[in-house]
């Protein structure tokens, strides 16, 4: 087992006081015991019965007494494996280590007219290449697109699954909605790998048939899962982040409840992926700063549960601009730093509607960021370096004849790939790059010299197979 | 002043500001004072309209625009059913029967079309989320709407916008409505795939588009 994720090696950035969390944990139990949450799935309901709730089978209401809550969060673990395809890759999510995980647009991006496309298959395959490829992505969110030409839209999820399985071997999640979740499971299984199921709440205080069906088929085979939140403060949720940490506090213990009912001491992670409701449209403000302080109190409160979480990010601009590196650059830095286990944000643009490779390239680079800052400063004798000011001593004396720099400074000091450091004589004899460019310049050197490990050739064709399977099965089911 | 103009200004006002008890309790009010259904109608549709207006400036925000239309429904039966009794007949730009297609739960978003479209003039049915086909025919059958309007954010659900389509022409009533589409996951090219008569990516958008398809303006 490989920790090969970022270490923090500083102390997370707490923003709520004991007696703040105290009171949120007290609401949320309030919340859960007398208001409860509506399962619209019969066997969960039976399972909140048997296990000692009070179930209203007419309403689908389930009140969780506060032994139960508190029982569960101690058979949850505070650290699990999620297994990849190639075991170097495994990834170990909790403690003080932090994932960065892609995630995810409907469209692919024309970076010229910044209009949204709908992908080709190709452009899925091409994109999970790049992301095998990055260095700062350790798991592969759901996507990179859900939406492909030429592709059922029941048929997206499996074949997104499908195409991640293939052209990557390091960790991933899946989604569970339409049952597609059955078949990325044999899809993992027949390549010898574990899924992060997604399982997902409707907020308020609801989960629907087709995210508890994704918490059992995924949970009833040993897979962790990921437990989602969704409200939109004023509109699903209510507008205070207080109070928005409350509600979503509940709905996700609610999930992170009936995992440990199904299968004790199984991996989940609750994520915070909550957003303030533009006043004047009515979606949510994808890049609000608000997201960043819900999501600092958020990290706080499942530390003190000893429960890992995640954090995930898509800006609301459009283009690849100013304001998108700034909103990806604070709330990925606010959540690291705030002792979030698994940052997802790498790849996705524009509201979840777009997400492009080129995206991810630039993406890296801040993540390659963040990782520099959690490492944190080192002090040592060596690295405190007295001896060597002394030797050194005022001008004309220099650092860059001495050993010492050469055997530090690449430890020290981070080198983004794409972001342009030039100096201007230099830049305009270059052609005058930007960033942007130079990650275009990235992207393509990516596709034509990386190649991921491919399935073995049994493999591939089970694969196949499998995705036939799901393609009759759904037109059996008449939702085609 | 005199009392009935008082009254009506003031469930102007509860309206315009969403207070939904004031404006049920001036509702019946009127109601008492035998105010005509048709004058109190009128104002009510007047004070929509203008927080439809003051939202168009961005003045006034979601909340505003749903606060009011809590109010609304807290004013509107009272009425309809006094005009009812009376044997009158409302006047409105026309009928609109909405909702979010099966298996999408999304709610916000039609709800703001829905009462923009109400500001707009039009009576709005709402039948609320995760609609089947049947249940929009049905609606189309019972109400006999100018105009049908669905939603739906999700990729995965959008083919059920299609399969309304299909069901309103194979029982024969394509051509008795309109039909506008929208939602996150819904394009120009989509609403053109299925057949539809237009579609609108915003919330103002889909009532202009609403004034477009009834032949207004």
């Amino acid at each position: 087992m490989v920790l090969n994720g970022f270490p923090l090696n500083i102390k997370p950035l707490e923003i709520l006081s004991d007696e703040q969390v105290e009171a949120i944990h007290r609401g949320t139990l309030d919340i859960l015991q007398e208001t409860g949450v509506r399962f619209e799935h019969d066997k969960a309901l039976k399972l909140f019965a048997d296990s000692g709730c009070h179930v209203d089978f007419q309403k689908r209401l389930v009140k969780i007494p506060d032994y139960l809550v508190e029982e569960c969060l101690r058979k949850a673990p505070s650290s699990f494996a999620v297994k990849a395809r190639d075991p170097k890759n495994t990834v170990r999510i909790g403690g003080t280590t932090v994932y960065m995980m892609s995630n995810c647009g409907m469209n692919t991006l024309d970076l010229d007219t910044l209009e949204p496309k709908t992908p080709t298959l190709q452009d899925q395959d091409d994109f999970v290449k790049v992301l095998d490829a990055l260095e700062h992505v350790h798991i592969l969110g759901y996507g990179p697109h859900h939406n492909f030409q030429g592709v059922h839209p029941l048929m997206t999820l499996p074949m997104g699954c499908a195409s991640r399985i293939r052209n990557s071997t390091k960790a991933m999640d899946a989604g569970g909605i339409k049952k597609c979740q059955v078949w990325n499971i044999k899809m993992a299984k027949a390549t010898g790998q574990q899924l992060l199921g997604i399982v997902t709440v409707s907020p308020p205080l609801t989960y629907y048939s087709d995210a508890v069906e994704a918490a059992f088929d995924y949970v009833e085979v040993g897979f962790p899962v990921e437990l989602w939140s969704g409200a939109v403060y004023g509109g699903s949720g209510p507008v205070t982040l207080a109070g928005a940490t409350v509600m979503t506090n509940a709905e996700l213990l609610a999930a992170l409840v009936l995992a440990q009912l199904i299968r004790p001491g199984i991996g989940v992670i609750p994520y915070d992926f909550t957003f303030p409701i533009d006043m004047q449209r009515g979606h949510p403000f994808f890049g609000a700063v608000e997201i960043c302080l819900h999501s600092m109190a958020f990290n706080q409160i499942w530390r003190h549960y000893r429960i890992p979480c995640g954090n995930a990010f898509f800006w609301s601009g459009k283009a690849v601009d100013y304001q998108c590196g700034y909103e990806r650059a604070v709330s990925t830095f606010l959540a690291a730093l705030s002792g979030a286990n698994v940052i997802c944000a790498l790849g996705g643009g524009s509201m979840e509607l777009t997400a492009h490779p080129v995206i991810a390239v630039l993406d890296d680079d801040v993540m390659g960021m963040v990782k520099r800052v959690l490492e944190g400063m080192d002090v040592s004798e060596e690295t405190l370096a007295v001896n060597l000011i002394e030797e050194v001593g005022p001008i004309p004396g220099h650092y860059l004849n001495r050993e010492h720099t050469r055997r530090w400074w690449k430890k020290e000091l981070f080198i983004p790939k794409v972001a342009d450091r030039t100096s201007y004589p230099e830049w305009v004899q270059g052609g005058k790059k930007t960033a942007l460019e130079n990650a275009k310049t990235r992207v393509k050197e990516i596709l034509s010299t990386h190649t991921p490990t491919p399935l073995p050739k049994d493999q591939d064709e089970e694969i196949n197979r499998i995705l036939r399977e799901a393609e009759e099965w759904y037109k059996k089911q008449g939702w085609w | 002043m005199s009392a009935e103009t008082e009254i009506l200004e003031n469930l102007k006002k509860a309206i315009f500001e969403g207070n939904a008890g004031d404006a049920r309790s001036l509702t019946l009010k009127a109601m008492e004072k035998k105010i005509d259904p048709l004058t109190v109608a009128d104002v009510l549709t007047e004070a929509i309209r203008k927080v439809g207006e003051g939202f168009g400036r961005g003045e006034l925000f979601i909340i505003d625009l749903s606060m009011a239309a809590e109010a609304m429904k807290n004013a509107v039966p009272i009425i309809e059913e006094e005009i009812k009794k009376a044997g009158k007949k409302q006047k409105t730009q026309g009928t609109v029967v909405i909702g979010t297609v099966a298996g999408d739960i999304h709610d916000i978003g039609k709800t703001m079309v829905s009462t923009l479209i109400t500001a707009a003039g039009f009576e709005v049915i709402d039948l609320g989320v995760d609609i089947p086909a049947e249940k929009f025919l049905e609606a189309v059958r019972k109400y006999n709407p100018d105009i049908l309007a669905m939603s739906s954010l999700m990729t995965i659900t959008t083919p059920e916008q299609g399969k309304v389509l299909e069901a309103l022409r194979r029982e024969g009533l394509r051509d008795k409505v309109k039909v506008m589409v929208g939602g996150g996951a819904v394009t120009q090219e989509f609403a053109e795939g299925i057949g539809a008569d237009g579609y609108a990516p915003t919330a103002p958008g889909a009532a202009e588009l609403a004034k477009k398809l009834a032949g207004i303006e």
